[in-house]
């Protein structure tokens, strides 16, 4: 028997579920407004129950009162009878496939932004503000405890009238609760603060209220921290005790233990730990708190491989694995594992893109699966055509057209794939040159598994040109060949070799200098991740930007990390240039940089001038094409944004004609998604 | 003159049939060194139909060989018979020599035929003094037809010098060749399973299987000792007679898949090897050996045959798949055989190779083959919402899954099952952790205590309960119940899920409304324990029509089926060979052409899905019904 325990069934009071994984609860951001599931919100979670997952635990965070706001996040709004009937249909279509739902309900207290919705005065037991969400609050008074605790019961009622499984009382990530057990919140003096008995009465009183509003036989979790990493916060050891006393308290049917705290931007960063972190880095905190538990313990934090969940769970460290973005990577984790097909689990690598959208408000979308929380237009299982067979060329073996590959053969066409190199991957196996990013290589090699098993005729080391590409008599061709460096302005001195691309030092084609300048006009992962690539070589690096700061836009998650080893390897941050020029005086080079505010000018003589500016696309083999093609190389926008096949698709065509397509860099610079996207978003329909 | 030539014949006749009598008194004497054994005497009544139907249908399969040996065997048994009355009784009516003569020539047109194939013998013929067997017959039969010619010239002919020296010639050959048929009875010559293949059809240890189907094993008294056979004089006689029936045609090497995968078992050798062990002494075995290892004749009665005549791996390699059953002309029972050394080994020794004894062990303790806990033989179908039953509950159909419960690929297979049996309207239920182990493991290693306390306990635990069928996809475990039970006391009605599945396709229960998918050519790879075992060949081909399959059939398929290796415990006895069993039927497969195989047993799937590379896929027959349900198997 595989996997004997990650399969073996767990009754948490009444509520049996078929297997110890669980999607713990996430803010999805995908709730219609006024904080309703709505079909893109079910069919999210529909497709992991078709997917053999356990038990979902959906509506990360969702407010049970007023004074919490969901809107930053569209969370599940748990303050309204509205909710009930689309909790309703969620259950049921769970249900269907034989997988349990619960939901997660939370007062966030000060964990939030005052400026929107009803522009509330957010309530905290000290009145001490959170640097996360710019969080300003109130001390909470003993009437709003007492109200807010009915809400919790409240909207406890109303979950389980939905027919859910459970319910789920955040004390996590510093929400109202554990913001009264932290004494770095927490100075009252009255009986919700000082001894620890008291900072845990108001946790008690609302699960007390929880258990009464739902009986005896409903599931109710509590999801806690195992440690919050402040020397002034919650330690492992007082946990414990609170742990000890909740679970003891006969209120609860389960713990879920997170390690640390989430109140400033760096430890926020460990609580969805990205690929820079160690796999499970915190499961000892979880087991610290089953060591005193007496009911069962879950943990999520970078499980993402069925053998680790496995391991973890026959070690008896935690009696529940939470894979929650293993399944947002691949909802069909389960049965892929139940059948034995692991090999073609698209695996979570800890980008974090979901987590890191999220933080800015936007929806969860995954970096390397294009049809999660798409499922309404995107499929997770390509069904062949019932249509022609059709001989499909792709050139380029980045992420896009190994998608375009992989997709069009999944459709059932021949399917030719040419790339330059030797290997397949494009811009992304350079991105996981960088150090710490090494698992960035994950997404492609899922891709090269997926594509080699699929039978796709994969050229390597073949730069297609045009008689090439019609050498094998195309019904499709698709272009997927990404970009070159964008380093062309003139004053930077590439072409004099004054200044050498980011790609070309990543790719190990120049020596790492003594004093290195890098230049990040882009601020994405690229620019820190060769900077640091240097770093660790010896070099002494400035990084300079014109945006605000260094790294600007990898998300909140993603840049604390950067940012840690920024100053550990002593890299200088210069933020709010522009790079003017770029000469050669006495053997060194000079980089003049001139700043964004004060057009003042500065100068840096070093041995290296690094840039990183994107790229411009790599679109020569296009313009050979565009003419000889059918559709002129023109791709139908209004019929790829809506889902629908792309009209040419069913006009017959001539033995020499064909249809091309672009997807990707080639066309202009977006990201691994973009490319993913682009790629199943036109192939799907051949 | 003439008459005295008369006179001759009938004392030769009478010598001969002297001859044959002592020969028979001293293969009698040897057969009687085995146990006691019930038979009844009416089997000599039934002999002529259990020769002219039973064996016909397995001779049959070869024409060209079998018009020889009717030609040659019936020329020469209706020689003796004249030859009886007319010389025996000294009444020479020369209508009989007539009679005679034209028996002796058909004899000679076989004999010639025989001769023919044995100069280029198949492989899996014995050569050494079955070569000689033709030529014998072939002097016999001359030599007869020429004396008769002579006698029905009459005196004219014998006057003549040429003619006195035809009649000498054909004297010589008659005495040659009749030495062949008479004294190799005794001496254990080829012509030694004539009359030992006669009497082995009168005394068959398992008379039931003529006009029916015998495959389970007989229970073995625990309380009396010794435990299985591991002295030739062990066996029951009537199974030493069995053995000297042997033809030694290999024809069971050819379809042996041990032998074929290079492991160390011809169960042509076997056989020889209890022959050898009972009648130590008779000539040389001259076939193929057990692969790898030196064939010894150096048997003795009262020796262990485990060590002398064979090597205990020859007897862990069997599969008990009964092809060589089922290939016997002769309706020798080798399964029998194997399974009856395996219980003294197991039995006192408890020397299972590889892990056997851990698998007989995990079943002592667990009820299980996998050591597991019983619960965990469900937990695939805590999310279906299926009913477990329990005391005072009713159910019309038990599903018992088996050990395929633990198997995470088979697991897909029962909730395919599930699925369809719920689309069908059926009340189903499970037994839960109720569900202990059939023993068919634990049987077929030899352990037979295991089995009987197994048995005992799954029988006790289904009496508890009410419901109407049982239906199981195991084929295994299909057998137990219904073969091998109801001599424990178990009675119940047991279905293998194919014939379920037919029953249902057949009386429209399933609304088949999805496409099928796959596409490409699809062969069905028959169980041997639902096949051989229970000639269900039919109803998982009447499932795979009524879901608009076409079956490309392998050439071994149906009765001719090759085992995938699982069966009879081979799987965790685990002897090494040259190929794996598994490989070469996934070969076969692919000679087929077919992309996709449909199996119908867990362990089958079991074996076939581990064939590594790219080989056709594998597929449950319940997955393939289920596909066509328009429903997600949940």
């Amino acid at each position: 028997m595989r996997y004997p325990h990650l399969f073996a069934p767990i009754t948490l009071n009444r509520l049996t579920l078929r297997n110890r994984v669980v999607s713990t609860a996430h803010a999805e951001v995908y709730a219609e407004p006024g904080g309703l599931p709505g079909e893109r919100y079910i069919r999210y979670y529909e497709e992991k129950a078709k997917g053999g997952l356990g038990l979902a635990i959906c509506g990360g965070s969702s407010p049970v009162s007023a004074d919490s706001p969901q809107g930053w996040w569209k969370s599940v709004n748990l303050a309204t009878d509205r909710v009930i009937d689309p909790l309703a249909l969620l259950a049921e279509t769970m249900h269907k496939h034989g997988a349990r739902i619960m939901i997660q309900a939370t007062h966030m207290g000060r964990r939030n932004s005052y400026y929107g919705e009803h522009w509330p005065h957010l309530v905290s037991p000290s009145g001490i503000r959170e640097p996360v969400h710019r969080g300003n609050a109130k001390a909470i008074e003993r009437e709003e405890i007492r109200r807010i605790v009915a809400d919790f019961a409240s909207a406890a009622r109303r979950v389980q009238r939905a027919g859910m499984d459970g319910i789920e009382i955040s004390a996590a990530h510093q929400q109202l609760i554990d913001q009264f057990w932290s004494p770095r919140t927490n100075f009252r003096s009255d009986e919700y603060g000082g001894s620890l008995p008291n900072r845990m009465r108001f946790g008690i009183e609302v699960l007390t209220a929880v258990r009464e509003a739902v009986g005896e036989d409903f599931c109710v979790g509590l999801r806690m921290c195992g440690d919050e990493f402040h020397e002034d916060g919650l330690s492992h050891q007082v946990l414990q005790e609170i742990a000890a006393a909740m679970s003891g308290s006969g209120l609860i049917d389960y713990l879920s233990v997170v390690g640390s705290g989430a109140d400033t931007h760096n430890t926020l960063a460990n609580c969805m730990p990205p690929m820079a972190l160690p796999p499970e880095p915190f499961v000892h905190l979880a087991a610290g708190i089953k060591s005193v538990s007496s009911v069962p313990v879950m943990h999520a934090q970078s499980i993402r491989d069925p053998v680790q969940a496995e391991r973890i769970l026959a070690s008896g460290l935690v009696d529940m694995v939470g894979m929650t973005r293993a399944h947002i990577a691949d909802p069909h984790f389960m049965i892929k594992v139940r059948d034995g097909r692991e090999d073609q689990i698209r695996q979570c690598v800890g980008a974090n893109y979901c987590i890191d959208r999220q933080y800015h408000g936007q929806d969860v979308l995954c970096i390397q699966n294009a049809a999660t929380s798409r499922e309404s237009t995107m499929p997770h299982v390509i069904v062949p055509s019932t249509g022609p067979v059709r001989r499909v060329v792709v050139v380029g073996a980045g992420p896009a057209g190994l998608e375009a590959a992989r997709v069009a053969r999944l459709r059932g066409h021949e399917v030719v794939l040419f790339e330059r190199d030797d290997h397949v991957g494009g811009q992304v196996a350079l991105a996981a040159k960088a150090p710490q990013r090494e698992q960035m290589a994950g997404i492609v090699r899922w891709l090269d598994m997926e594509t080699i098993r699929l039978g796709v005729d994969r050229r390597l080391g073949v730069a297609a040109r045009v008689d090439t590409i019609l050498d094998e008599q195309p019904d499709i061709v698709v272009l997927a060949t990404g970009g070159q460096p964008n380093v062309g302005y003139p004053a930077w001195g590439v072409a004099e070799g004054l200044a050498v691309c980011a790609r070309d030092v990543l790719a190990g084609r120049v020596e790492p200098g003594a004093n290195v300048l890098v230049y990040d006009g882009i601020s994405g992962h690229a620019g820190f991740g060769v900077a640091d690539y240097l770093a660790s070589r010896g070099s002494l690096v400035e990084i300079a930007t014109p945006d605000v700061k260094i790294a600007d836009d990898v998300g909140g998650t993603t840049f604390p990390v950067f940012y840690r080893r920024l100053y550990a390897q002593g890299m200088i941050p210069t933020p709010n240039v522009w790079l003017e020029r770029v000469y050669a005086e006495n053997g060194k080079i000079i980089a003049v940089l001139r700043n964004e505010y004060t057009e003042q000018l500065e100068e840096r003589a070093v041995d290296l001038v690094v840039i990183e500016n994107g790229i411009v696309p790599a679109d020569e083999l296009y313009w050979q094409l565009k003419a000889r093609s059918r559709n002129l190389g023109q791709t139908d926008i209004d019929a790829l944004y809506a889902a629908r096949p792309q009209p040419c698709l069913s006009e017959s065509l001539s033995t020499d004609e064909f249809l091309l397509f672009r997807v990707g860099d080639c066309v202009s610079m977006h990201n691994v998604h973009g490319a993913l996207y682009d790629a199943l978003r036109l192939v799907k329909d051949f | 003159m003439a008459l005295r030539l008369d006179w001759a014949l009938s004392v030769v006749v009478w010598l001969g049939a002297l001859l044959l009598a002592a020969g028979l008194a001293r293969r009698l004497a040897l057969w009687r060194q085995g146990q006691p054994a019930p038979v009844a005497w009416s089997g000599l009544l039934a002999m002529p139909r259990r020769y002219f139907v039973d064996i016909h249908h397995v001779v049959a399969r070869e024409p060209a060989i079998a018009r020889a040996h009717v030609m040659t065997a019936g020329g020469a048994v209706a020689i003796l018979l004249a030859l009886g009355v007319n010389y025996g009784l000294m009444r020479y009516w020369p209508v009989l020599d007539v009679v005679t003569l034209a028996c002796a020539v058909a004899m000679f047109a076989g004999a010639w035929q025989v001769r023919a194939r044995r100069r280029a013998p198949p492989a899996r013929l014995s050569r050494g003094s079955w070569n000689r067997l033709p030529y014998s017959l072939l002097l016999f039969a001359a030599g007869i037809a020429l004396i008769m010619a002579l006698f029905l010239l009459g005196p004219f002919a014998l006057s003549r010098m040429f003619g006195r020296a035809l009649a000498a010639l054909a004297g010589i050959g008659l005495l040659l060749g009749g030495a062949e048929l008479v004294l190799g009875i005794g001496i254990a010559g080829p012509m030694k399973h004539a009359l030992a293949g006669l009497a082995h059809l009168a005394f068959h240890p398992r008379p039931e299987r003529f006009g029916g189907r015998s495959t389970g094993l007989r229970p073995l008294d625990l309380r009396r000792p010794g435990l299985g056979v591991a002295r030739a004089a062990d066996f029951a006689w009537n199974r030493l007679l069995s053995f000297d029936a042997c033809v030694q045609c290999g024809k069971c090497e050819a379809v042996c898949p041990a032998y074929a995968a290079g492991q160390p078992l011809n169960p042509k050798a076997l056989i020889q090897g209890m022959v050898a062990a009972f009648a130590p002494g008779g000539p040389e075995y001259a076939g193929n050996p057990h692969p790898g290892q030196p064939q010894s004749s150096a048997g003795a009665v009262h020796a262990d045959i485990v060590g002398s005549v064979l090597a205990a791996e020859t007897l862990w390699s069997c599969t008990t798949c009964r092809a060589c059953v089922e290939a016997c002309p002769m309706l020798i029972e080798h399964v029998d055989t194997v399974i009856d050394l395996r219980r003294h080994i197991a039995l006192n020794r408890g020397d299972v190779p590889g892990k056997g004894s851990e698998a007989l062990a995990n079943l002592r303790y667990t009820d299980t083959v996998g050591g597991h806990a019983l619960a965990a033989r469900h937990h695939w179908a805590v999310d279906l919402d299926i009913r477990v039953l329990g005391e005072g509950m009713n159910a019309d159909w038990l599903l018992l899954v088996g050990e395929g419960g633990f198997d995470m690929r088979y697991q897909r297979a029962l909730r395919a099952l599930v699925t369809v049996m719920r689309r069908a309207g059926l009340d189903v239920a499970l037994l839960g952790a109720a569900e202990t182990d059939c023993g068919d493991l634990a049987r077929r290693l030899g352990d037979e205590a295991g089995f009987q306390r197994l048995a005992a306990t799954l029988i006790a635990t289904l009496n508890r309960y009410r419901f109407a069928h049982i239906v199981t996809p195991d084929p295994h475990l299909f057998h137990c119940l219904k073969n091998e039970y109801p001599a424990f006391g178990g009675n119940f009605d047991v279905h293998h899920h194919s014939q379920l599945l037919a029953e249902l396709i057949d009386r429209g229960a399933l609304s088949l409304t999805a496409p099928a998918s796959g596409g490409g050519s699809v062969t069905f790879h028959d169980p041997c324990y639902l096949g051989r075992y229970n000639g269900g060949f039919d109803a998982p081909r009447r499932v795979l029509r009524g879901i608009g399959v076409t079956v490309v059939e392998m050439p071994r398929s149906r009765e001719d089926s090759r085992c995938c290796g699982w069966g009879g415990g081979a799987a965790f006895t685990d002897i090494p060979g040259a190929r794996r069993i598994p490989d070469m039927r996934m070969d076969d497969i692919r000679a087929s052409g077919a992309g996709r195989v449909v199996v119908a047993c867990p362990n089958c799937s079991a074996m076939l899905e581990a064939v590594v590379g790219p080989r056709p896929e594998v597929i449950e027959l319940a997955e393939w019904v289920a596909e066509r349900l328009a429903v997600d198997v949940p």
